[in-house]
């Protein structure tokens, strides 16, 4: 079913809501038509594409299902009704994304009518586990509720800097917490996965940034949740966000998926920079994104100690020259072949090699990384700031920041482990950007990654008087999505549903 | 003067589960009663038109015309639209360009062998985007409900009568199937019953608002005017058969409080009848919901647009047997509609011309109709899709 041509056809449109006015009458279609329908023949060549993908919309007309169609099943009950953009020029279906509701739970229809919506990037529906996965944008959550809608705004580049550096980021995490153990943790809602994450990321790293997305010569996602073993997130996030120069359906853009552990996103870090920095390659930004829909074993099974601190979330970067926000000072890695953690190809979950954890792993390895990279730039603590160390727990960063002699006001700000739990690949980026929200000009910041497998990445910044101004071109940050008024808390059956998805 | 076609035989089949029924014995049966009806031998047919929505889906059966061929031993031309009233529709333009003088028109569904999957095949075929975005076959008529009450600003106690007066349609048809031997589902409900249903559904329509799945087969065999009059001299005149089309997608049309397709083919239907609106007494419209019969009655004109709640909730306080409108009588779905007397889509257009060929004949028995005068004509009314085609009939007496 889903290699079928019109399923593709969907992914198409639907991936990014987009169609074409014409510029002659001004009708719209949330189609791609090459000539309209009141204009006719001499409408032909005179279609200019339309895209909503950042707009808002209005939810005109809805309804409640209850009972849906098969591939909706998995759904529960949702919202469904007709969208408007454009002030009704352009009218499409919609269902409501990231609301649970109950099976006895009455609905008022009318107070969701004429309330404005965002279009978000979710999975279409359940489809088997060998068949591709169908996403659509025609979901949609209300503008003021926990996702606002922000304009993505393309602006000029002010000023070029010396070293490569971070121009933008954004963290996307779910409305759905589970609070256990004194932690809260994302749960992402049931038509989320490690793909949305990575789009939604990086799509709030563009609007963030200001930078142009036909600018970005390479995107690398690096995740251990992709819910495919043959088929990269880093197309998906690419088709979508139009990342390069859009030539016909082809996205000029290298995008490739990476794999470490916890360690895939910030692993190309220092590849985006060195790309981005290179002399002959005109490459002006390069974009790396961490995401995961943290896998757990269910708690009774083999594995199942993971599913007390397992996360969703992502996190993307923008490297590049112009108006960097922090620039990489220096870098080190540190590997070796540790068997603490793997999940065996077609295993739906990750295991712990026992005594392997911690000392011969986590802390051997950041201990490592960051040692060498302050003994080469010739680092003591008290010249740092800010230190993020990967966070699987709330106990593993700071025993290591205190062992590498930081004091809380250096290591507690990027702890957010709590908060939503550890989100893998997004882990040790999302304490970063956490930094990043609040840090002043000048102020340098040391972190530390660490992939099971096993290695770390230590990495130097150095913020700019840029990080001050560039912030309030985002309203989701770390500490909003953290302690936003709409989160919703589930029970453990819940959690388990959501995360096992579609 | 081109030939005039004229209907000189209906038969069907009862409509509802027929689970031990190969497609094609349910066609038979409907056949081999037009035919003793219009008093012919399958010799006598020049052509068949002949209508399935989905038997491809449903059934797995395609190239119709070769089990068809086999089983009634004819080698005439036979073709397959998607709706009984696109077949009936091709069958007059046959008789009208001379081509042939006998034709069967017939249509077949089997709906419930495919129970567990028909709503999205319903949904997919007929509205891929809404499908996609997690529409259902229901959602629809609730969104244009919710489109109705807003845009005509329905309020308070107005509102409570809107609702009462759909209800009210699922309770008048229901009646009216208690007469109809072929219907689905032949017992009374109340109106408590069908609110209820919507109570516990948490949704503006609910399970008795909406017309059931089913199987079944219809079929009429019509002829020239003047070999028809030869077979029969009751013979029912098609005086128009008029068709017009929108948006596969609702969402997308301008309009979402009513079916323009509908009000097309009723002024095209009208102008080529020679006839006036109110001519019309009785009327089979398709009410896959208890909203699609009020809105159609607004789309083909006999109410004001956002008015036609008002003439069903006073006609239903203490119904007579029609709707009183403007102090007119209108008789609508004497069969029970679609919500009783079911829908098997390419045979339901075959039910409601064979309703209306019936009561003009004066031979629908129980259900036969008495207006003040005497009733000369009546009009059918087939959708497909949710008003992506609509088709409008305008059958008269013999007379």
């Amino acid at each position: 079913m889903s290699s079928e041509p019109v399923e593709r056809r969907v992914s198409y449109m639907g991936d990014r809501l987009r169609g074409r006015r014409c510029q002659i009458c001004g009708k719209e279609y949330f189609e791609i038509r090459d000539y309209c329908g009141n204009c006719g023949r001499k409408s032909f060549g005179k279609m200019e594409n339309i895209d909503f993908f950042y707009e808002k919309g209005r939810l005109e007309l809805c309804t409640l299902v209850n009972e849906p169609t098969n591939k909706f099943v998995k759904f529960g009950n949702y919202i469904y009704g007709v969208v408007s953009f454009h002030n009704g020029k352009i009218k499409v279906p919609g269902r409501l994304t990231d609301r649970i509701i109950g099976d006895k739970e009455a609905v008022d229809f009318s107070a969701l009518e004429g309330r404005e919506v965002v279009p978000r990037f979710r999975r279409r529906y359940s489809v088997g586990r060998s068949e591709i996965i169908p996403t659509i944008s025609l979901a949609f959550t209300f503008a003021d509720e926990y996702y606002p809608h922000q304009e993505y705004r393309v602006v000029a580049p002010k000023k070029e800097y010396d070293k490569p550096g971070i121009v933008g980021y954004g963290v996307y995490t779910s409305r759905f917490r589970i609070r256990e153990n004194n932690m809260e943790r994302a749960v992402p809602f049931i038509d989320e996965d490690a793909i949305t994450a990575a789009v939604e990321a990086g799509k709030l790293a563009l609007i963030h940034s200001g930078v142009d997305s036909m600018l970005i010569g390479k995107i690398y996602v690096g995740s251990e949740s992709n819910p495919y073993a043959v088929k990269p997130i880093a197309s998906k996030v690419a088709q979508v966000l139009r990342l390069g120069e859009e030539d016909e359906d082809v996205q000029c853009v290298d995008a490739v998926d990476t794999e470490f552990a916890c360690k895939a996103a910030t692993s190309m870090f220092k590849d985006a920079a060195a790309l981005v920095s290179h002399p002959k390659f005109s490459i002006p930004y390069a974009m790396v994104i961490g995401a995961d829909n943290s896998q757990a074993a269910p708690r009774d099974c083999p594995g199942g100690e993971l599913d007390l601190f397992v996360g969703f979330g992502g996190c993307a970067f923008i490297f590049g020259k112009n108006d960097v926000v922090a620039e990489i000072e220096g870098w080190c890695s540190c590997t070796s072949d540790t068997p603490d953690f793997w999940r065996r190809d077609g295993e739906p979950y990750p295991m712990h090699g026992g005594r392997y954890t911690g000392d011969p792993a986590y802390f051997k390895h950041v201990r490592k990384a960051a040692r060498k990279l302050m003994e080469q730039l010739n680092l003591k603590p008290g010249d740092i700031n800010y230190f993020v160390a990967h966070q699987p727990n709330a106990y593993f960063p700071v025993r290591i920041a205190k062992e590498l002699g930081f004091s809380e006001e250096q290591y507690l700000p990027s702890l957010q482990v709590a908060k939503f739990g550890n989100t893998y690949s997004g882990s040790s980026p999302i304490g970063l950007a956490a930094v990043l929200d609040i840090a002043k000009p000048d102020e340098r910041i040391l972190m530390v990654s660490y992939g099971s497998g096993a290695g770390s990445d230590a990495y130097s910044f150095i913020t700019t008087s840029q990080i001050i101004e560039k912030r309030g071109c985002q309203k989701i940050s770390v500490k909003y999505l953290a302690e936003n008024p709409f989160l919703e808390y589930v029970d453990y059956q819940t959690y388990r549903r959501l995360k096992a998805g579609l | 003067m081109p030939p005039r076609p004229v209907i000189v035989g209906a038969g069907r089949t009862k409509f509802g589960e027929h689970y031990e029924k190969q497609p094609e014995r349910l066609i038979e049966e409907a056949w081999l009663r037009a035919s003793e009806d219009a008093g012919l031998e399958r010799k006598d047919l020049e052509a068949c038109y002949l209508s399935d929505y989905f038997l491809l889906l449903t059934n797995k059966l395609g190239l119709e015309e070769g089990f068809l061929s086999e089983l009634t031993e004819l080698h005439v031309p036979m073709s397959f639209t998607r709706s009984f009233s696109s077949a009936f529709a091709d069958a007059c333009n046959a008789i009208q360009a001379g081509k042939y003088d006998v034709i069967l028109v017939g249509g077949i569904e089997k709906m419930t062998d495919r129970w567990d999957k028909i709503r999205d095949d319903l949904m997919l075929l007929g509205d891929p985007w809404s499908y996609y975005a997690g529409g259902t076959p229901e959602s629809s008529h609730e969104l244009m409900l919710r489109a109705y009450i807003k845009q005509h600003g329905i309020t308070g106690d107005n509102l409570e009568k809107l609702n009462v007066a759909l209800a009210q349609i699922s309770v008048k048809n229901h009646l009216h199937a208690l007469k109809n031997e072929y219907a689905q589902f032949q017992r009374k409900i109340t109106v408590e019953q069908v609110l209820e249903a919507r109570r516990s559904a948490r949704r503006p329509l609910g399970l008795y608002d909406f017309a059931p799945i089913s199987d079944g087969a219809a079929a009429v065999i019509i002829a020239s005017e003047e070999v028809g009059r030869k077979l029969t001299d009751k013979p029912v005149y098609v005086l128009a058969s008029a068709s017009a089309t929108d948006y596969l997608s609702y969402h997308a049309r301008e309009d979402l409080t009513g079916f323009v397709a509908t009000r097309l083919a009723m002024q095209r239907a009208l102008e080529t009848a020679g006839i006036r609106l109110w001519d019309i007494q009785l009327l089979e419209v398709y009410d896959q919901s208890t909203l699609m019969e009020m809105i159609s009655l607004e789309d083909l004109g006999f109410c004001k647009r956002g008015e036609a709640w008002k003439a069903i909730f006073m006609s239903c306080r203490d119904y007579k047997g029609y709707y009183e409108i403007n102090g007119r009588k209108l008789f609508v779905n004497m069969n029970g509609g679609l919500k009783a007397d079911g829908n098997p889509l390419g045979a339901t257009g075959g039910a409601q011309i064979y309703e209306v060929y019936k009561q003009l004949r004066g031979e629908a028995g129980d259900r036969q109709v008495k207006g003040d005068g005497e009733i000369r004509f009546g009009g059918v009314v087939e959708l497909e899709g949710f008003g992506t085609k609509s088709h409008v009939h305008i059958l008269g007496g013999f007379r």
